[in-house]
């Protein structure tokens, strides 16, 4: 196993910038998950460590060598791909044995490692089967082993997982983290759903419009995003995002909603307004972090319920609030109806302020 | 009862299309059959016979006199029969390898990589077909003169060749376009070259291709008759389709060597077809489904 280190990497395609001066770091057995919604730049990223692509600019370490002019065979990794890319003629056998004979290893040696390699995976009865004859999970499961037979330093995947229903989704999610674990590989992991990427990932970086964005363990992304599309990208349903307008009348600072109302933030959030570079603010709550009052309260804001979404567990409950779209979770005991008179109560602590002009988080100090 | 009474309904209407199919399928089997079989019958018959009114459906004293004699390599007849077979059998064989070695990397080019000017190249490539053979026959002649290659072999087979490869190429990049990219990224990625990931993936799996290629090929070059007969003159060069007609008109009107020497010549084209016709029905549906 090795560390992926990439410096300054762009990739561009006549004007068009696919990847925009990307740095980031995987340390040695970590499972890094590249994330963003589609054209983001995360595929064409991985494409770039494969070396599938050439780069336009930039560095790619991988172990401690410079592999930016190197062909991909000779970079020492292996990649999962979202149609698996088994080869169709070759029984799932020789599918195994093909990276080991392309690297001329001894006739004993292939069989060993790919009668090993099926036995880790549970697959030594699919052996003499073509890849047409398996199912979405038993293609998975081979193109996982094909990679997992040479012991590569890296290991890269592009949405492994896209191609699967949704039940399989979830257990070969597991299966992954596992085979993580207990190989202590190295893991480039692409994929659009941020939930994979949460659950499974020791650090993710998220991508949009070429650019990284943040990169970071998936608790941290989650507590404190960077900016407005982290905010909104990361997080099931997503972080309700309420443009505001802020004021300070003696020495107390509030935001302003579009319908009139005023919330007074706390000396810490007043801080970070301070900090903003215009008036316009945006407040980015999660459904968590918000309390839904039927009656109205201190410092609570008058809202309507507009759609009410039972999912048994917890109940969605949306309401408008200046122009935006505020997700709140109740308890299923709690019932309300649509067009209710509401009252939104925001955890001071909890709550997250954004430049409304530059997008960015804004901090406290 | 209603259920079973739709299900019986439903199923006479299907019958009766797939009646009127195989009836319909039948009386294109009798046209394209029948010329086939009345060939063969008369081949079996002597001179005379085949000139009988009214003919004779099935002959009454079948000979194999015309075989023999065109597979004779002592007599005249027999000697030119061969020659001529071997002329055709070279000529149709070197344009087919030809054609597949050029078509093979120049349709995977055109699939895999881009390049300034492919589309109009790949276009151009078509523009032949846009005319008749004919146009071609006295500029080529004054081009094959040039280049000193009347009455060789040559000038058929880069004529040939020519008006091939454009299909050759067209059929063989819609199967390189249906291989997914990421087989060969696989390949690399797992140790092979470039050209190792062309050669032992993407290869074998666009051998269906490949053969309707050849066969197309090799039926196109076997069965030519106007260049080869502008291009030829001298006996010992001739291919089948000119030599035939040759020694029919020597042996004034001896039928049934004509219709032996025909069923002789149709027999490497019908043999091609029942060995590989699986592979030329996959290439030429390949990419209507999705697989």
């Amino acid at each position: 196993m090795a560390h992926v280190v990439l410096k300054d990497l762009v990739k561009t395609y006549g004007n068009f910038n696919a990847v925009n001066n990307v740095s980031l770091t995987v340390n040695d057995g970590e499972f890094v998950a590249l994330v963003g919604p589609s054209g983001c730049g995360k595929t064409t990223t991985l494409n770039l460590v494969a070396g599938l692509i050439p780069i336009t600019s930039g560095d790619i370490t991988i172990g401690d060598r410079v592999v930016n002019d190197l062909d991909p065979k000779d970079r020492d990794i292996a990649m999962v791909f979202q149609n698996y890319a088994l080869y169709p003629q070759k029984s799932v056998y020789k599918n195994l044995a093909f990276p080991l004979q392309m690297r001329r290893l001894p006739r004993e040696e292939i069989d060993r490692k790919v009668r090993e390699a099926a036995r880790v995976l549970d697959m030594t009865h699919l052996l003499e089967r073509k890849p047409r004859e398996l199912s979405g999970g038993q293609q998975q499961r081979v193109a996982l082993g094909r990679a997992l037979v040479r012991d590569p330093a890296v290991f890269l995947m592009d949405e492994p997982l896209s191609n699967l229903d949704a039940k399989l989704r979830v257990q070969m999610r597991s299966e992954i983290k596992r085979f993580h674990q207990d190989l202590k590989a190295t893991i480039i992991y692409v994929t659009h759903d941020q939930l994979e990427a949460v659950t499974m990932a020791d650090k993710m970086a998220v991508m949009n419009g070429g650019f990284l964005q943040q990169y970071d363990s998936p608790a941290q992304v989650f507590a404190h995003p960077v900016n407005m599309f982290v905010a909104s990208f990361i997080g099931s349903p997503a972080m309700s995002l309420i443009p505001l307008e802020a004021s300070t009348a003696n020495g107390n600072t509030a935001l302003t909603g579009a319908e009139g109302w005023n919330l007074a933030l706390s000396p810490q959030n007043a801080r970070k307004v301070a900090a903003a570079t215009s008036k316009k603010i945006v407040l980015g709550a999660r459904h968590s972090t918000i309390r839904l009052h039927k009656s109205t309260v201190p410092g609570a804001i008058p809202a309507k319920a507009y759609t009410v979404e039972p999912t048994g567990d917890v109940t969605f409950v949306q309401a408008f609030l200046s122009g935006a779209i505020v997700n709140i979770s109740v308890p299923p005991s709690v019932s309300v109806a649509p067009d209710e008179q509401i009252w939104l109560e925001f955890d001071q602590e909890r709550m997250h302020l954004f430049d409304g002009a530059t997008e960015m988080a804004l901090r406290a100090d | 009862m209603a259920t079973i009474h739709n299900a019986k309904r439903r199923a006479r209407r299907v019958d009766g299309w797939r009646w009127a199919g195989r009836i319909f399928l039948l009386f294109m089997l009798l046209y394209t059959a029948v010329p086939m079989i009345w060939m063969l019958i008369t081949s079996f018959k002597s001179g005379f016979a085949a000139m009988a009114f009214p003919p004779e459906w099935w002959p009454k004293e079948p000979t194999l006199a015309s075989y023999q004699k065109l597979l004779d390599p002592q007599n005249s007849v027999g000697q030119d029969f061969l020659h001529f077979f071997w002329n055709s059998l070279f000529v149709s064989t070197v344009t087919t390898i030809l054609s597949v070695i050029v078509a093979v990397p120049a349709a995977y080019a055109f699939s895999r990589f881009s390049f300034p000017g492919r589309n109009f190249l790949f276009f151009s490539v078509l523009l032949r077909n846009m005319f008749p053979a004919v146009i071609f026959l006295v500029p080529l002649f004054i081009l094959m003169r040039l280049l000193g290659l009347i009455n060789t072999p040559g000038s058929l087979i880069l004529t040939y060749m020519t008006f091939g490869l454009p299909l050759a190429i067209w059929l063989l990049k819609g199967f390189y376009d249906n291989i997914p990219i990421q087989l060969e990224q696989a390949a690399r990625i797992d140790g092979a070259t470039r050209f190792q990931a062309f050669v032992t993936i993407v290869m074998p799996l666009s051998v269906p291709g490949i053969i309707a290629t050849a066969i197309y090929s090799f039926i196109g070059a076997w069965n030519e008759y106007i260049y080869a007969y502008t291009f030829l003159n001298r006996n010992d060069q001739l291919t089948l389709p000119i030599g035939i007609q040759r020694f029919f008109s020597e042996n004034t009107t001896d039928f049934p060597g004509l219709m032996a020497a025909s069923f002789m010549m149709s027999v490497p084209v019908v043999v091609l077809f029942l060995v590989l016709q699986r592979y030329f029905v996959r290439a030429l549906t390949e990419g209507a489904v999705k697989h």
